[in-house]
């Protein structure tokens, strides 16, 4: 089978002062290579610093990296610097969701944005996707006149989950989306996803630190460090039999 | 001993049209050496409770209890002066976000020095210097910083949260506190950082026999090294206890809400299958419900709930529910046993 998401050899260098006139090589990403199939989800995983949040950031489009390909759907949508591919089909969630939407914009706004953009959409099927959306991720339509302050943080992810949706995306990317969320809410959040994963066959690259939703979500796991893939595969296997050390260090706290 | 005992603890919020009754009622206690848990999602009060306890709260809050004794005195009756002193000497406190908490403009070693108390200090003044130089490098690698010449002279902004975190436990214990208060010392944290952070409170834990209070969302974390645990749901305490006994017996449904929300908890669940949640959100403080704030999303609310439940105690396992879920199983198993007998009889 054709996986979905194929990422080769990524690799992103920055410059950094070393003296007066000199700079400096750091290597931020080293030879990242995954893929992903419909339905499944990748979890990565790694100490701060190991490159989590720059790779969701590369593969949401939002970051550059100096080589590598990102095929989606055979599909080449990076090559190297250049972005060929429109940010629709994957997309990126962020942290705090209190912080990622606009305070001035009410929710349709937001989301009309997004369709805005990137669709040719009429005003009127705008309206009517907004409305779909919404019920989808288990809001009520009436909350697309609502401001972001008016909603609780577990309602403020779904709203955040309804922007990413949107524009149908086939990849999701969770940077750290469920963790500073309260455990009730968290379960919830939890549980759409899985269900969003089930309906309509989601990919998610799910990157967290919290290692019992990884074991309970996750099909594949990626261990990072310093930017290098140090460990890959099955996440049963992974979590039974850690083979390098970054790992079994990560897994045993 | 019983270090501390609160009894009927009320934090109000006065606003232009109503007074919120934000914590409501909460009775607590600890004993020397222990370590307990206060637990509870955003919005239930754990943060205000530890502030009310330090006496960090201002005047727009009213506090209010019918005892509030730390080491058999009453801080209610104390005046402020002598209060903020037995605090200062007794009590310290770890606040969330740590790299927010330290002063951006000044550099660690300075920060550090300023928490040392004067009181244990003689000689001149080069001697007593020296002395504290000492001292702040002695804290520092008490916490597990290896490195103190390069943290000592940079500023908060220039180290990572976990060092940042490790500097403000090595403040808290500069006056070697009987209860040191942690405020979601881990929430920043990632998960390495974090294993460290709690080897550091546990060993300060036993061998200072300095007793800790730890205020979290994450239970997890809590349950293999915690004595107490103490869950809290928008400002009421739902049930308290030791922590195996409420962990392997919850008696309240949002309890054992919040333990079937962890994925590791029920065994028998599969992977990706659905966990278990309650319905609907904290309900914000503008809009709490009367009696128990639990009820619009409980599952088994009944008519009686719309009056707040009163705290039962049984075993040093207390509750606060009319309808807890022991009792509930046994009605369940009498009725299926009656339901036998019939069957039996016809």
């Amino acid at each position: 089978m054709q996986p979905l998401l194929k990422v080769q050899a990524l690799n992103k260098m920055i410059n950094v002062r070393a003296g007066l006139l000199s700079h400096k090589k750091v290597s931020l990403l080293k030879d990242i290579s995954f893929c992903i199939g419909q339905g499944e989800t990748l979890a990565v995983i790694g100490e701060t610093g190991a490159g989590k949040s720059t790779l969701a950031k590369v593969l949401a489009g939002a970051d550059e990296v100096s080589s590598g390909q990102i095929i989606l759907e055979s599909e080449l949508i990076k090559d190297g610097p250049k972005h060929l591919g429109d940010s629709s089909a994957i997309r990126l969630i962020f942290q705090d969701p209190t912080t990622s939407l606009n305070p001035a914009l009410t929710i349709e706004e937001t989301l009309d944005d997004c369709l805005r953009f990137n669709t040719k959409l009429s005003a009127a099927e705008r309206l009517e996707k907004i409305k779909q959306t919404l019920s989808k991720v288990g809001l009520l339509v009436e909350h697309r006149h609502y401001y972001p302050h008016m909603f609780s943080g577990g309602q403020l992810q779904r709203v955040a989950l309804a922007r990413a949706l949107i524009l149908d995306p086939k990849v999701l990317v969770l940077d750290e989306a469920l963790s500073s969320l309260d455990p009730s809410v968290r379960a919830q959040t939890v549980n759409l996803l899985l269900e969003l994963q089930r309906e309509s066959g989601l990919s998610y690259v799910l990157i967290t630190h919290h290692l019992s939703l990884v074991k309970h979500m996750s099909d594949q796991v990626m261990v990072l460090d310093h930017g290098e893939v140090v460990e890959y595969g099955n996440t049963r296997e992974i979590f039974t039999n850690p083979q390098s050390k970054t790992c079994q260090r990560l897994l045993t706290c | 001993m019983q270090l501390l005992d609160i009894r009927n603890l009320t934090i109000e919020l006065k606003t232009s049209d109503s007074i919120i009754r934000v914590v409501d009622g909460v009775n607590f206690s600890l004993k020397e050496g222990e370590v307990h848990a206060l637990i509870g999602e955003s919005g239930s009060g754990k943060s205000l409770i530890a502030k009310a306890l330090v006496g960090a709260l201002n005047k727009r809050w009213e506090v209010r209890a019918d005892r509030m004794h730390w080491r058999g005195v009453d801080l209610m009756r104390l005046s402020d002066e002598k209060r903020r002193k037995l605090v200062s000497q007794d009590l310290a406190m770890i606040y969330q976000e740590p790299s927010r908490c330290l002063d951006p403009t000044a550099k660690i070693s300075d920060q550090i020095e300023e928490s040392i108390p004067e009181t244990d200090q003689s000689g001149n003044i080069f001697q007593r210097r020296r002395a504290k130089k000492k001292r702040v490098r002695a804290l520092l690698h008490k916490v597990g910083i290896k490195e103190h010449s390069k943290v000592l002279s940079s500023y908060p902004h220039e180290l990572s949260e976990g060092v940042c975190q490790k500097v403000m436990i090595a403040m808290a214990i500069a006056r070697s506190p009987r209860l040191l208060i942690a405020d979601e010392p881990t929430t920043a944290l990632e998960s390495t950082t974090r294993a460290q952070v709690f080897r550091l409170l546990k060993s300060l834990n036993q061998l200072k026999n300095m007793s800790i209070l730890m205020i979290s969302h994450e239970l997890e974390e809590l349950t293999d090294w915690t004595h107490g645990m103490h869950v809290l749901y928008c400002g009421q305490m739902v049930e308290a206890g030791p922590t195996e006994q409420v962990f392997a017996h919850p008696r309240h449904p949002y309890t054992k809400a919040l333990l079937q929300s962890l994925p590791d908890y029920d065994m028998a669940l599969g992977h990706k299958q659905p966990l278990y949640a309650l319905k609907g959100t904290i309900p914000t403080l503008q809009h709490l419900p009367i009696g128990c704030r639990l009820g619009p999303r409980c599952p088994n609310a009944q008519k009686a709930c719309v009056v707040t439940p009163k705290l039962e105690k049984e075993h040093g396992h207390s509750y606060a529910c009319h309808f807890p879920l022991h009792k509930q199983e046994k009605e369940h198993t009498l009725e299926q046993e009656l339901q036998e007998h019939k069957q039996e009889q016809s």
